[in-house]
């Protein structure tokens, strides 16, 4: 029903795994983060956020740990594996020959 | 994207991949409450951090909460995706669909019966026919390398003699390239002394290369060495695994030991290992007394040895390279032929050819078993539609559950798997129970098997064919889960859960089709059924054919005389002489005889051309042919074959008057009509020998029983033997149990010579019964196929009402609204009923009109269109009809009509 419309599929992996390249994150906060980071373009529902957390973690690209967030309050914190590094440098690098390649075309136009 | 990443990575870290992902799945099952703890914590934790942020940013605490909730959405749905995320679901899915399918199978026991009977009878048929395909095609012959062993055949103009010559074996020995082995045997019987009574073996008499071709080992010694073939071999013997067992005690140290075959001390050199058994039921092995200078080279002028020829092809050669082999080889023969033999034009048509020896056993059972798989192939088809059509009228009557879940979210593959769950769960106890009847009729078969299919080793239920039937099992359960699984998934929720819901617009074509398909059924079921009716009634004329002699209290046996004292009739005689004196003696006996034939029995077949004294000459191929019979003086006195005119044999006939014959009443008819046969001669033969008649008897039938009796002239076995006289039947009339008789009977016949086995003992009702073996064969298998359509077409009938009765169960509402009573109802959906038997019945008296004529072969005593099978036959299907019917309609008659105006 919640479809990631607003993403391109796929570039959500690629945004969180970008997020958790920084450090260790629970969900909210890497809503928030990639809210704050794309100056409120990006508003990662939940309803994307969490089984997309899921599937990477199952993919084995980024682990979760039970820990204290602020306020005491205990949260899942998602963090990249050494796996989930090289798949961020792979989905990277060929984010930036598809940006490439679609802004080509555009400014083209 | 993804995509091409993932093909980029290594094998190694992608199996490393795969492997945490199994283990991270297995741990989450396992851990699957706290897993689903820990999700509600997660998605709880991220919903107060929204409120919080809505607090911050300027929001009441109760709006700020409700903003947070409605930005959040279905929590139920969130979760859900993340399950859909770890891959955990199908498992999961799968227990919780089975238990599901288990409560709604519960709650609906008559289609869980309906489904268990249909399948069981359907899913056995296939079971059993596979059975009998595994035995006879798929499994490989016991020897090492079998699909290496063929069957060489002389054919000529293309069709297989089944015999191969002396000179071929010496010649694909000497010119074949393609040959590992080539061996060559004759099936024939010996006397065997025996521990206590005499007995005849089977044996077979083969080239030490024989064993070669199969390449088994010994089990004990050794089989026949190079030097042991021919005329010169010494007396050495090979014993098959089950005559080692059974008859010597498996003694251990046989070897080395002799055994008197035939009257002579045979030297046992080797025991073959069980499974060893070819040709099927050796029990001895012994030198075959053929030599090559007797063989070769080919001359027409000289007999040659007609005998059997086995070969194992070297590794690798394919079918093609045999062939064409056998074809070079056909060549190299017709050159081996003296020039005058080509010119007799002989050779033309004449080749040798080579099969495998698998297909050459199962060759004459192939189509018929290709026939019979597609028969039982369709009539589980046919049960597919039938359990399809129930299914569907149930996903009628579920189509608001399942639209419900649907518009709760549930995805459309979820349904479709849920409905496949339950149709395969529906299937599983017809797939159990349908083993059940398999190993019924399997063994039904083997029962009747040494009549009918005596070649084939027994017919078992093994692994193969418990894997198939599961297979199958499974394959049906989706196949009829097919069609009510993707309906239920085209539910269109929005219809369905409106009022109308029920009435699609497609309903009523597809209702027409079903009335169509069970109509069809229904024709086939009465085709099948008249069929089984004509075949049965029949098989109980046949029984009933006055046989031309009395069967009760008859004991029957055989003996085959060997040795020296037999070779000649003054020899042979005073054996048959001295053994009936001895019989004659017992208590139990009122009578005995000898003779070629035994009625109704399989034995030595003469039959002679011969011509009228006194007629116009005919030429040899006009001239009338007749079988022969030697009897001893009392034969028709011990089988009360009544004398018509003149006189049957006595004390008078002797070597000195050879030539006065009795001839049955068959023969009489066809060659005297209308004239007084007696005292009137027959010659026959280029010496033309005369006999005279003396004496007209009643006809006797052959094994044949359908068969008019054939004409049959009779010789008195005291006019003197002849070679053929070696093989005789005894007929002894008992006071008593004719069983009761068989030891004191064997015992006067050993008297007279202890090494002349009795065999093939049996009653004359034994042979009776055995006579009726290939009808009963028939009447069994037709019978089965009605069972299975008449199963079908009840279980056919039943599914359509119900159906249409879920579809109209508002109009059945309306109906008893206005007034109707449940009599009326049910009056109006038996009719409906009724209208498809019309149908039906005129569909398939057309297609038994059309059809049991090319049965008639088949029938005896009952034209191919009786009377009486074509009007009893379809009362049977409507009343099974109606019964099938009867249930649906009742249920349909106590429909509460408000509470069906309210569902729709």
């Amino acid at each position: 029903m919640s479809r990631p419309n607003d993403l391109v599929q796929g570039t959500l992996d690629l945004l969180i795994l970008k997020t958790l390249a920084m450090g260790p994150l629970h969900g909210w906060a890497i809503a928030q983060r990639i809210k704050q980071l794309s100056n409120d373009v990006l508003n990662v529902q939940q309803g994307s956020l969490y089984p997309a957390l899921h599937k990477l973690e199952s993919n084995g690209w980024i682990e979760a740990e039970w820990g204290d967030s602020d306020n005491n309050r205990r949260a899942k914190f998602y963090s990249l594996t050494s796996n989930g590094r090289k798949r961020l440098e792979q989905e990277s690098q060929s984010w930036e020959r598809l940006s490439g390649a679609i802004s080509a075309i555009v400014r083209m136009a | 994207m993804g995509a091409v990443v993932g093909r980029d990575l290594g094998h190694r870290t992608h199996g490393m991949r795969l492997a945490r992902m199994a283990k991270n799945r297995l741990r989450w099952l396992l851990r699957r409450n706290a897993a689903e703890v820990e999700m509600d914590e997660e998605l709880r934790l991220h919903l107060e951090h929204q409120i919080e942020a809505n607090i911050d940013a300027g929001m009441s605490p109760a709006d700020a909460r409700n903003a947070a909730l409605r930005e959040f959405g279905n929590i139920g749905i969130h979760k859900e995706q993340c399950r859909d995320a770890k891959g955990t679901t199908m498992i999961d899915n799968l227990v919780q669909d089975t238990r599901y399918a288990l409560r709604s199978l519960r709650r609906d026991p008559i289609l869980a019966l309906t489904a268990a009977v249909t399948l069981a009878v359907c899913i056995g048929a296939n079971t059993t026919v596979f059975s009998l395909i595994d035995t006879v095609l798929l499994r490989p012959l016991p020897y090492p390398g079998s699909e290496r062993i063929v069957w060489v055949s002389e054919h000529f103009n293309g069709s297989r003699m089944d015999v191969g010559l002396g000179p071929d074996y010496y010649s694909m020995r000497e010119e074949g390239r393609l040959f590992e082995e080539v061996g060559a045997y004759n099936a024939m019987t010996v006397n065997w002394a025996g521990v206590e009574k005499p007995e005849q073996l089977d044996a077979a008499l083969t080239t030490p290369s024989f064993f070669g071709v199969f390449g088994s080992r010994p089990l004990l010694g050794r089989y026949l060495a190079a030097n042991e073939e021919g005329a010169k071999a010494a007396p050495v013997a090979v014993l098959s695994y089950a005559f080692w067992r059974s008859r010597l005690g498996s003694d251990a140290h046989v070897v080395g030991k002799t055994i008197t075959l035939d009257g002579l001390a045979n030297t046992i050199i080797g025991v073959m290992p069980q499974g060893f058994d070819y040709p099927k039921g050796t029990q001895v092995w012994k030198p075959i007394e053929m030599d090559r200078a007797t063989q070769f080279p080919r001359l027409v002028t000289r007999p040659v040895r007609i005998l059997n020829i086995v070969a194992r092809v070297k590794p690798g050669v394919t079918r093609p390279q045999l062939d064409a082999e056998m074809a070079r080889l056909t060549h190299v023969i017709h050159n081996e032929y003296p020039k005058d033999f080509e010119r007799m034009g002989f050779l033309k048509g004449m080749s040798i050819m080579a099969v495998p020896l698998q297909e050459r056993i199962a060759g004459n059972l192939k189509p018929a078993l290709a026939v019979l798989s597609g028969a039982v192939a369709l009539v589980l088809l046919i049960a597919c539609v039938n359990l399809a059509n129930l299914l569907l009228a149930r996903a009628g009557a579920r189509q608001r559950d399942i639209a419900i879940r649907l518009a709760l979210g549930s995805d459309r593959g979820r349904v479709v798997r849920q409905m496949l769950t339950e149709s395969i769960l529906l299937a599983v106890p017809g797939g159990i129970a349908g083993v059940l009847v398999a190993a019924g009729a399997v063994s039904a078969l083997n029962a009747i098997k040494p009549l009918v299919l005596d070649r084939y080793p027994a017919i078992a239920l093994d692994s193969t064919t418990l894997l198939f039937t599961v297979a199958v099992t499974l394959i049906t359960g989706v196949i009829f889960g097919m069609a009510p699984a993707f309906a239920a998934a085209r539910t269109d929720v929005q219809d369905a859960l409106k009022a109308a819901g029920l009435t699609h617009s497609s309903a009523k074509g597809a209702a027409k089709l079903r009335r169509v398909l069970v109509a069809a059924e229904l024709a086939v079921c009465l085709v099948l059924l008249i069929g089984a009716g004509l075949l049965g009634k029949s098989f109980l004329k046949l029984a009933q054919t006055e046989i031309g002699f009395a069967p009760e209290r008859l004991l029957t046996f055989a003996v085959n005389l060997n040795g020296s004292r037999y070779v000649d009739g003054p020899g042979q005689v005073q054996f048959y002489d001295q053994a009936l004196q001895n019989i004659r003696r017992l208590p139990s006996v009122q009578s005995a005889a000898v003779a070629t034939n035994v009625p109704l029995g399989a034995g030595t077949f003469s039959s002679m051309v011969f011509q009228v004294v006194g007629r116009a000459p005919l030429p040899l191929a006009q001239q009338p042919s007749t079988d022969v019979e030697v009897v001893s003086a009392d034969f028709f006195r011990t089988l009360a074959i009544p004398l018509l005119s003149g006189r049957i044999f006595g004390a008078q006939d002797s070597p000195a008057s050879p030539n006065d014959i009795v001839v049955n009443q068959a023969f009489a008819r066809r060659i005297f009509p209308g004239e007084d046969p007696i005292g009137r001669s027959i010659v026959n033969g280029p010496a033309l020998h005369r006999y005279t008649i003396v004496g007209v008897v009643g006809s006797v039938r052959s094994a044949n029983l359908g068969e008019p009796p054939p004409t049959v002239i009779y010789h008195c076995l005291r006019q003197g033997g002849n070679q053929f006289l070696q093989r005789m039947k005894f007929i002894v009339r008992t006071s008593g149990d004719p069983a009761a008789a068989v030891r004191d009977a064997e015992a006067a016949v050993y008297a007279v010579d202890r090494n002349q086995p009795v065999f093939d003992v049996k009653t004359m009702e034994q042979r009776l019964s055995d006579a009726l073996a290939p009808q009963r064969f028939d009447l069994l298998l037709i019978g089965a196929f009605a069972a299975i359509a008449i199963v079908l077409a009840a279980a056919g009938v039943y599914g359509v009402m119900s159906y249409l009765i879920t579809r109209r169960s508002r109009e059945m509402g309306i109906r008893l609204a206005m007034g109707a009573r449940a009599e009326d109802i049910l009056q109006l959906l038996i009719g409906e009923s009724l209208a498809l038997v019309i149908v039906a019945v005129i569909g398939g008296l057309g297609g038994a009109w059309a059809l049991t004529r090319y049965a008639k072969s088949m029938l005896y005593g009952v034209t191919a269109l009786d009377v009486e099978t074509f009007a009893i036959t379809p009362i049977i299907l409507a009343v099974v009809v109606i019964a099938a019917s009867l249930g649906p309609a009742l249920r349909a008659s106590r429909i509460d009509p408000i509470q069906a105006l309210r569902e729709e």
